[in-house]
């Protein structure tokens, strides 16, 4: 397991790098120019200013030569300096990431408190009441819009009932109490949203398993049904599911831009969204490592976590 | 209150202490009556203002970066050498007067005696001359902070508290130039940090930024401004900034007591809010903080004259095919006024004497559009997707001229491209706006002028005789004349057409009537300024 996980990071690092290319030749290829949004346009000596700032900031090179320049501080862990506000990409980017992983690890986990049991019990109790509740409700979980989900829960929750903030962030470090009561409302909107997705999951993938043989066969041993269900058919029934989290968590980590503004929420994918509209071309490389990091780690773990439910599974 | 905040409450406390016995042995002489009266005129200080906005600054650097006086929470850090009141006229604030030779063409400040950076230096000549010399160059500078400086020759040091400005050009206006938004004044010891911990001189000092998270201010205890009754300014403890970009979100936040004042409610929802909240929350009405319009590519092109000899016809005909009162009533709810110049009634520099814009007249513009050579070929209205009004003038335009037969196409397009495109000439309408302008040279000698950069840019528009206007303006001393001669001005645009004016940009502040006191709004929408706006207000409760 330990010569897989090895194995597993070994090929981070020309993931990365075809990333990182892709990344940088998308950006080369945006229209409008960073430099041209930092030297303002109103005076009479803007081609002196934007020769200063493009010479300054290496615009003047090749973009290979830039390339291989950011690739060679990035090595030494220097990811460089934002061209707009000129602070540190550690200051900018990464400092955002705890609240980002806070508010997309509770989501998540919030989906799956909400999803297993519901799935699990919607297949064992097929056609029954909790069935069709679990349908429907996972049904209007999908259909319902994330950011209007959100909305709702804003105006009931903050405007008219007046339990929780409406928007904002406190970080758990500083206020854990007082961190939970602006997590809340925006991890609920994930969950929900998540939980709809995942319940269908669970259920289907829990039918799949409960007509199987093993599960009969578990059955006319005498077991429990207890045991049948949550022993042998859930543990399986899981893979899908726990597959499908971690692919929804390495996307949440990713950022939810339009929940980000709802909710004031400093996270990452909003940086990275005003970087591209900026064209501040260091914080979005840095930024597109960050969350390919994230993909590649997720999907690393998710691996690993198959073999936990079930040890027949072989890694490869 | 942070720390700091506290230690330095403890001086102000102090510097109260003195105040108010001072004071208290002076009303002990004319009587009691006349002690609870002054008692009551004493406002309350304190507490810390949580301020929704917008926007927010883009970096810390005050030179480098346009810091919005009107929607930006760093603002409470600037300073200059000249203030504004609420009316946006020009007054004493580092400079405690100034003075302009005959010809205009050298202006002298007389520096406040006491008055502090934020790190405690001393705001003297030699560091004024090191800002005005930074503000100009372009490796330091933003290019709309330099501009305002550009008929700046030179600046020399008569003495410690003495500065002249040697100029170019005669300018009557330099001193409204001047004023700390744009020309800010740093703490030249501290430029090391300006981009991680700035350190300037306005009413508030800098604690912490988050970029479009969180700004945090405390009180500046040693500003220079105090009130009539000698309280130094400003009240507040502190501030915080708390940028939310959608409308809706600042809105909701102010209603569920997270946050105590905010700047643009969203035309939408500004009368409703107004009618159903009015008890709890005040309004602040800005009747204008810039002013919408359309300009039309007279570079190249279909609207050019280079490249089309019908292009004013057409251009005519676009201007009869715009219904003015729609855009009033879709874009802007009815708030506010149609422009036909670029002040609005409003504005000191506002003229009844300007003959409009050619009236909407839908057949008219179809048998002009049918005349003019052109009139069936397509072309491009570009809107940046920043500003709502913009974007929704912009398709609202669009529909009029497709319904009086123009093969138009709508653009909606970020900051970057917009730019990209105004360089390049690639558009032929650009729906825009520009924002209000202290001094009318800030906008006819930027924008009109024919060697005005942004003209050449932008518009390319060429007017010998509102050139000479504009020039003359320059020199001119007397405002009523001045307002005069740039309506004059007005009226060449209206009946040329480089721009159509469209409408005049209002903005609503809402604040917690229960907590925040005292608050005044200017009539152009900044937030700080002197005698009022947040130098003056405290938090209750």
């Amino acid at each position: 397991m330990l010569a897989y996980t090895l194995r597993r990071i070994a090929q981070l690092v020309p993931v990365l790098l075809v990333l990182s290319v892709a990344v940088f030749a998308f950006v080369e290829a945006l229209p409008g120019s960073i430099v041209d949004t930092l030297v303002g346009t109103e005076g009479g000596d803007i081609e002196e200013a934007r020769a200063i700032l493009t010479k300054e900031y290496g615009l003047d090179r090749p973009v290979h030569e830039r390339y291989v320049l950011w690739l060679g501080r990035a090595l030494q862990g220097d990811l460089g300096k934002s061209l707009v506000t000129r602070r540190p990409i550690s200051t900018e980017l990464l400092s955002r990431i705890p609240a980002t992983v806070y508010l997309a690890s509770v989501g998540i986990v919030l989906s799956m408190l909400i999803a297993v049991p519901l799935g699990t019990f919607a297949a064992v109790r097929r056609n029954s009441a909790v069935d069709y509740t679990a349908q429907v409700t996972s049904l209007a979980g999908i259909s319902i819009p994330e950011f209007w989900f959100a909305i709702l829960c804003v105006l009931l929750f903050s405007l008219y009932l007046g339990w929780l903030p409406s928007s904002g962030y406190v970080s758990p470090l500083e206020d854990f109490w007082g961190s939970l009561q602006f997590l809340i409302l925006p991890a609920a909107a994930i969950g929900f949203r998540q939980a709809a997705f995942t319940t269908r999951l669970t259920r289907s993938s829990m039918l799949d398993e409960l007509s199987k043989e093993y599960v009969d066969t578990a059955r006319s041993l005498g077991h429990s049904e207890r045991k049948v269900i949550f022993k042998y058919t859930l543990r399986n029934a899981m893979i899908p599911t726990i597959t499908i989290s971690g692919l929804q968590l390495a996307n949440l980590l990713g950022g939810t831009v339009v929940l980000e503004s709802i909710f004031a929420w400093p996270g990452i994918g909003r940086a990275i969204f005003e970087a591209i509209l900026q064209r501040d071309y260091p914080l979005i490389q840095a930024g597109v490592l960050v969350l390919g990091v994230i993909v590649v780690v997720m999907n690393l773990l998710v691996d690993l976590t198959y073999r936990l439910l079930n040890p027949r599974v072989k890694l490869a | 209150m942070s720390d700091e905040a506290t230690k330095k409450g403890n001086e102000r406390t102090r510097r109260s202490f003195l105040t108010a016995t001072t004071a208290l042995a002076g009303t002990a002489l004319v009587g009691e009556h006349a002690f609870a009266d002054a008692r009551k005129r004493n406002p309350k200080r304190g507490g810390t203002l949580r301020f929704g906005t917008r926007d927010d600054s883009i970096a810390l650097d005050t030179h480098r970066n346009i810091i919005y006086f009107v929607s930006h929470p760093l603002t409470g850090i600037t300073g200059g050498l000249v203030d504004f009141d609420d009316k946006m006229q020009p007054k004493p604030a580092v400079a405690e007067s100034w003075d302009s030779s005959s010809d205009l063409m050298t202006w002298t400040f007389k520096l406040r005696r006491g008055a502090e950076y934020h790190n405690g230096q001393t705001i003297d000549a030699e560091s004024v001359k090191w800002n005005i010399e930074r503000i100009k160059d372009p490796k330091t500078s933003h290019a709309f902070t330099r501009s305002v400086l550009s008929d700046v020759e030179r600046v020399t040091v008569d003495d410690k508290h003495t500065i002249r400005f040697h100029l170019k050009e005669a300018h009557a206006a330099l001193d409204i130039n001047l004023i700390y938004y744009p020309v800010n004044l740093m703490a030249p010891g501290a430029v090391d940090t300006v981009d991680t911990h700035p350190v300037n001189c306005g009413p508030f000092k800098f604690k912490s930024w988050r970029r479009l998270d969180v700004c945090e201010l405390v009180r500046f205890e040693n500003f220079w401004e105090t009130d009539s009754e000698g309280n130094s300014l400003p009240y507040l403890d502190g501030l915080i900034g708390r940028p939310k970009k959608e409308d809706r979100v600042r809105l909701t936040a102010l209603r569920t007591g997270e946050l105590d004042l905010i700047d643009n409610v969203a035309y939408a929802d500004a009368p409703a809010f107004k009618k159903d909240h009015g008890k709890t929350f005040e309004t602040y009405p800005v009747p204008q903080v810039g002013t919408a319009m359309m300009f039309f590519n007279l570079k190249n092109g279909l609207l050019s004259e280079k490249d089309n000899p019908d292009a004013h016809l057409l251009r005519q005909a676009i201007a009869h095919a715009i219904d003015h009162e729609g855009i009033h009533q879709a874009v802007f709810n009815g708030i506010g006024e149609i422009s036909k110049g670029f002040y609005s009634s409003a504005s000191p520099w506002h003229s009844k004497d300007i003959e409009g814009w050619p009236k909407f007249d839908p057949d008219k513009a179809k048998s002009l559009r049918k005349k003019a050579k052109g009139g069936d070929e397509k072309f491009t209205i570009i809107a940046n997707d920043t500003f709502p009004y913009m974007q929704q003038s912009g398709e609202l335009v669009h529909a009029m001229l497709k319904d009086a037969g123009f093969n138009a196409v709508l653009e909606i397009l970020p900051s970057p491209v917009m730019l990209e495109k105004q360089n390049k000439g690639d558009y032929n309408i650009d729906s825009t706006a520009n924002s209000y302008r202290l001094d009318p040279d800030g906008w006819y000698g930027r924008n009109i002028l024919s060697s005005a950069p942004e003209n050449r840019r932008r518009i390319g528009y060429k007017n010998e005789k509102a050139d000479q206007i504009i020039l003359a303006a320059r020199k001119e001393r007397d405002p009523v004349k001045r307002r005069l001669m740039y309506a004059d001005v007005e009226t060449l645009v209206n009946r040329d057409l480089p721009m159509l004016y469209t409408h005049f940009v209002p903005l609503m502040m809402a604040g917690n009537r229960a907590r925040v006191k005292n608050y005044a709004v200017s009539y152009s929408g900044p937030w700080s300024y002197s005698g009022a706006g947040m130098r003056r207000t405290w938090i209750e409760g």
